[in-house]
């Protein structure tokens, strides 16, 4: 999601009820907008820019990662999954964002449209089948 | 305790709980306005002291949330007010009766109450007694605020009697032990004498004269009482109380860091006090403290540095309060009132990543099975906490799931009206506002398919609420905003719906209004169909107005004093952006072309399709059109008739489109390609029609200085013959025709024409004008053609094959010497040779006639009209001059002229020359014929090649003057007879 919010890509697994996800993501910007508003001004180049857990729900955890052009990757994952500890998430959000860089250099791709790229598209299948 | 009240706060905890409620019959209104008069009595500065009491009415109750009142007092209905309606002494022992009933249901925990009897006048009335108070009616009760203010002053006095006689350390003296509803029963048959025992009945009492402390304005006593209890507590593992301990802490350290309260609704309750609110605010303040030499409260400036907690604490101690009461699972009331108290006090502190973990937590606290109109309570409070600590999203989620739960279908009587508000009220945690204007411009802004969500439910919610205009508002809405998002099937089944929606209510252009007056800006379809490009049409030619030149010259003169310059012709291109250089005529139809395409994946129709305009009167006319599934650009023509004259401003367009009408706006509207939307009227002008009485030609003709022929007539004729063309001139207009200027222009100037082609005479015409509307005209123009056919080599080859001595002089030619085979081939059959348009026989000629024409006030102001009328004219050969040889006449000053004439016709020619008598030739046939000439000397015959014009064919005729040196032929034109 880039600095107005609104989704530019969207996967999940399972398809059903995506509806769900929608509005589990939707919310948390809410807490990625305060962690984003509580690091001073001071800080903002030096952040890391790994959010962490956003909030635990009773099935779900979110976790955020802004990037310095403030573009918002989200991931909800299963709490039930214990595979996936802090680094595996890190880096997952690693390789989200070298894909979405790679994105940005495409010079027929607009930014702020809706990524309808294959290679992330391809990227993204293959991390949520290594985590399944 | 099982009835939350989720708008407790922190400072809840020091006031006094009062009951206000009705007994018997009491007019809902009048009640309120009574219970609004006593609740403006929300703080009381009691007398000979600095202390105030904070009072919290409710008009409603819980007994069994009453029950908790020895575990936190303010949960204690301490006073009871009860208002009544008695018009008659008759009814007075009943109603007094009824007062005592009504005191009995809290009776174990109040200290006083009171009776407001409104409408009984009379003896009883005159009785004075303290706990009844008597008024004439609800309108004459001036006393009833200073009525509260002496009831509250009695509950202070026994407040204050209950607080010394629980304070004072009576350590010989059993402490009877208080406890929680549900505890009583775990209690039974323990040792009372163990020192355990003692411990935590000490703790508690601590603890309840902490909250009595409170309660009685002595905030520094409190926090001194609320320590002493933790201590206390915290050794006996007594953890419920503990929590309540540490949350008394936390409620008083809140009060005194943030006198401006913590719930919002509070604060403003707080400075409707006035005065009081300011010596309120000067109590808090440590500086007004230590000023004021004489303090009842001798605790608190030893107290506060020490007892206080921090603002880091307060939360410190909420969490550990909130921990231990959630070891209890009949303490979840407790536990969620707070996790909720909290939340405000982190609101107030801007933290507001705590205040969602606390949230968080209050979203699991499991209360017993919650009734349908609870949850919508407890969903709303949460939605509005999150609100308050900035969570926008997070607020919409839970105010959208309280609307859900409003028509939950376990529901008997579903609330259709507070979901549809509930959902409105999501909006802007959406970021979704109902005005279109806000999607029209560049990226869609937010979550896409959360709104299409919520949009679909609102306009379900409002049909089901019986508001078809709103559901078909919405729904527009839908389809217009979120047009780029629905998949194909979804756009069917949203136009499907909208269209059965419009069935029973058509969209209009008008805001909606709802109740809480919140407008509803109305929804156009720019998207349905996509309008890419607005061209406004110039009037078919013959139509177009024409200004006199004179008057353009004169216009450009007063524009500027300069011929040229810069800055002018910068400002001129400007202009040229928003203003077209045609005009439009008052009464004539106008165009304008609108590239549209539809977006949907099915055909679109769109009706009663029609120009939005301003400035001139405009009579729009409407049209309809069905557009094919994903067209591309499609060109729409718009007609409307200007009705009065000067600038017209074409706006936009208005639609109707599955039932719903929009007006869009070209301004509204992104990427539309235009050439200027301003265009003048000009009067109006008449109108021309011509018809002549000549067959229609096939042929148009392309006409080298740009304007069109309106009409094309052909005719044929014979080389030299004349044709009268008559010419109609009919006024189809609504202005009377008053000038006609005709001229006309010979377009095919390849070949030499010799003599008038085109004559007319414009005065009979004339005379006949003024034309009133609808009279016709006529003007006649004769048609007369002397051409050259002396270079038809074919002709001339026929002629040779057809074995027609040829002798003397060879015709030259520059196509003598190319003889085409296929020549031959052909059979010489006269009649057939002409019919079949051989067109080397015939040669063509155009010519146009312009009528410029005026009339009507469009006349007044120097405009005309200019019709063409198109004229093609074939001309075929009549005879020829095969061959011409000179012969010596019986003069020497005389000589014959020879002449071979064919006749090229399938007609019998007659031939009459000078002196000569008639020579007939029929068809095809060749004779000679002799002229006799005079001669004349070559040299001194005039070098103008105008004499020859007398010549059918002159070029032969040169031919044969060089050769024959001195030779003058003079022939008339032949004259056909058929």
């Amino acid at each position: 999601m880039p600095l107005n919010n609104y989704p530019l890509y969207i996967r999940s697994i399972p398809t059903e009820n995506e509806l769900k996800f929608h509005y589990t993501v939707h919310t948390s910007l809410d807490v990625v907008d305060e962690k984003i508003s509580a690091m001073g001004k001071a800080l903002v180049d030096q952040r890391e820019l790994y959010l962490g857990l956003l909030y635990p729900t009773e099935d779900y955890k979110v976790y955020g990662y802004v990037t310095n052009s403030k573009v918002k990757f989200v991931m909800v994952v299963d709490s039930s999954n214990t595979a996936l500890r802090d680094n595996e998430i890190r880096s997952m959000f690693r390789k989200l964002h070298n894909s979405y860089t790679d994105i940005m250099c495409n010079p027929f791709y607009n930014p702020g449209d809706r990524i309808h790229s294959r290679a992330f598209d391809n990227m993204v299948t293959s991390m949520m089948m290594q985590v399944c | 305790m099982s009835v939350p009240d989720y708008m407790q706060c922190a400072e809840d905890h020091q006031t006094l709980l009062v009951v206000v409620q009705p007994i018997g019959i009491v007019p809902e209104e009048s009640f309120f306005r009574i219970y609004k008069r006593i609740s403006a009595v929300s703080q009381v500065n009691v007398r000979d002291s600095q202390r105030v009491l904070y009072i919290r009415y409710r008009h409603h109750y819980p007994p069994e949330n009453n029950e908790w009142g020895d575990f936190q007092t303010h949960r204690k209905v301490v006073g009871l007010i009860t208002i009544t309606d008695c018009s008659s002494a008759k009814d007075w022992p009943q109603t007094f009766e009824k007062f005592h009933l009504q005191k009995e249901m809290y009776g174990s925990t109040l200290y006083d109450s009171r009776l407001f009897v409104f409408g009984l006048q009379g003896e009883i009335a005159e009785q004075p007694r303290t706990d009844v108070a008597f008024y004439p009616s609800y309108d004459e009760c001036e006393t009833v605020e200073k009525r509260i203010e002496d009831f509250i002053e009695s509950l202070f006095i026994v407040l204050e009697s209950k607080r010394l006689d629980r304070a004072t350390d009576k350590s010989g003296d059993k402490i009877p032990l208080l406890c929680v509803p549900f505890e009583k029963k775990d209690f039974v048959g323990l040792d009372t004498d163990s020192r355990h025992y003692k411990k935590r009945c000490q703790g508690r009492m601590r603890k309840h004269v902490g909250d009595l402390c409170l309660q009685a304005g002595m905030l520094q006593d409190s926090l001194v009482h609320y320590h002493m209890a933790v201590e206390l507590l915290r050794s006996v593992n007594d953890f419920l109380w503990l929590g309540a301990a540490l949350e008394g802490l936390c409620s008083a350290s809140v009060i005194y860091h943030y006198p401006g309260g913590t719930g919002g609704k509070a604060g403003t309750r707080r400075a409707q006090g006035g005065s009081l609110s300011a010596e309120a605010g000067n109590r808090h303040r440590p500086g007004a403290l230590t000023s004021n030499g004489i303090n009842a409260d001798t605790s608190a400036e030893i107290g506060r540095a020490k007892n206080c907690l921090s603002p880091e604490d307060i939360i410190d101690k909420y969490k550990e309060a909130i921990s231990y009461y959630s070891k209890y699972k009949n303490a979840g009331v407790i536990e969620l009132e707070a996790c909720v108290k909290a939340v405000r006090v982190l609101a107030i502190q801007k933290r507001s990543m705590e205040a969602s973990d606390f949230l968080q937590n209050a979203v699991y606290i499991n209360l017993r099975q919650l009734s349908e109109e609870e949850k919508i309570q407890r969903y709303s409070i949460l939605s509005e906490l999150y609100e308050r600590i900035g969570f926008h999203r997070k607020s919409a989620f839970f105010k959208r799931v309280a609307a859900m739960q409003c028509v939950a279908p376990s529901i008997p009587e579903p609330g259709w009206r507070a979901c549809y508000k509930l959902l409105l009220e999501t909006l802007p945690g959406y970021s979704l506002s109902l005005d279109p204007k806000d999607f029209s411009k560049g990226t869609h802004r937010g979550w896409a398919a959360v709104q299409m969500r919520l949009l679909h439910e609102l306009v379900y919610a409002s049909r089901r609420m019986g508001n078809p205009a709103l559901s078909v508002r919405h729904l527009s809405f839908l389809l217009q905003t979120m047009l780029d998002f629905l998949s194909d099937q979804e756009k069917k089944d949203v136009t499907q719906s909208l269209e059965s929606y419009t069935a029973k209510c058509p969209g209009t252009m008008e805001f909606i209004t709802l109740p809480d007056g919140l407008k509803l800006p109305p929804v156009p379809f720019t998207k349905l169909p996509i309008v890419r490009s607005v061209k406004l049409l110039n009037l078919p030619t013959s139509l177009r107005p024409h200004k006199m030149k004179s008057l353009l010259g004169q216009n450009m003169s007063t524009k500027s004093p300069f011929i040229y310059s810069p800055i002018i012709a910068h400002s001129r291109g400007e202009e040229r952006n928003k203003k077209i250089d045609f005009q439009w005529v008052q009464g004539d139809v106008c165009e304008v072309q609108l590239m549209v395409y539809n977006p949907m994946p099915f055909e679109l129709r769109v009706e009663n399709m029609g120009l939005l305009t301003a400035g001139v009167e405009f009579e729009s006319l409407p049209a309809a059109l069905s557009l094919p599934a994903e067209s591309g650009l499609y060109p729409v023509t718009l007609v409307g008739v200007p009705q009065t004259t000067g600038q017209i401003t074409i706006n936009g367009y208005h639609t109707s489109v599955f039932g719903v009408f929009s007006d869009c706006l070209l301004d509204n509207l992104p990427g539309v390609k235009t050439n200027g939307c301003t265009v003048e009227v000009i009067p109006a002008l008449p109108r021309l029609q011509i018809s002549t009485s000549l067959p229609r030609s096939a042929h148009t003709l392309q006409p080298s200085s740009g304007d069109e022929i309106s009409t094309n007539v052909s005719v044929q004729l014979y080389n030299g013959e004349t044709q009268q063309l008559i010419i109609k001139l009919e006024n189809i207009g609504a202005e009377p025709l008053e000038k006609l200027e005709v001229t006309a222009k010979t377009v095919n100037t390849k070949e030499k024409l010799y003599g008038d082609f085109l004559s007319w005479n414009l005065e009979d015409t004339l005379s006949q004008f003024p034309l009133k509307p609808g009279k016709i005209a006529t003007f006649t123009v004769n048609i007369k053609l002397k051409l050259d056919f002396s270079c038809q080599e074919n002709l001339l080859q026929d002629l040779n094959d057809d074995g027609i001595s040829v002798s003397g002089l060879p015709l030259s030619s520059p196509f003598r010497q190319v003889v085409k085979p296929r020549v031959e081939t052909k059979p010489m059959n006269p009649p057939e040779g002409s019919k079949a348009g051989d067109f080397s026989h015939v040669k063509t000629l155009e010519a146009i006639l312009n009528f410029k024409y005026s009339g009507g006030p469009g006349h007044v102001e120097g405009y005309y009209r200019n019709l063409s009328l198109g004229l093609h004219v074939e001309v075929e050969p009549s005879v020829f001059f095969t061959r011409v040889s000179t012969l010596p006449a019986t003069s020497t000053r005389q000589c014959h002229l020879l002449l071979d004439v064919f006749n090229s016709t399938e007609h019998e020619l007659t031939i009459s020359a000078k002196n000569n008598e008639d020579l007939i030739l029929h068809a095809g046939e060749c004779q000679r014929m002799a002229i006799q000439v005079d001669k004349f000397n070559f040299e001194s015959f005039p070098e103008s090649p105008a004499d020859g014009t007398q010549f059918a064919n002159a070029k032969q005729l040169e031919e044969e003057r060089q050769q024959a040196k001195a030779l003058a032929a003079s022939s008339h034109p032949p004259e056909e007879a058929r």
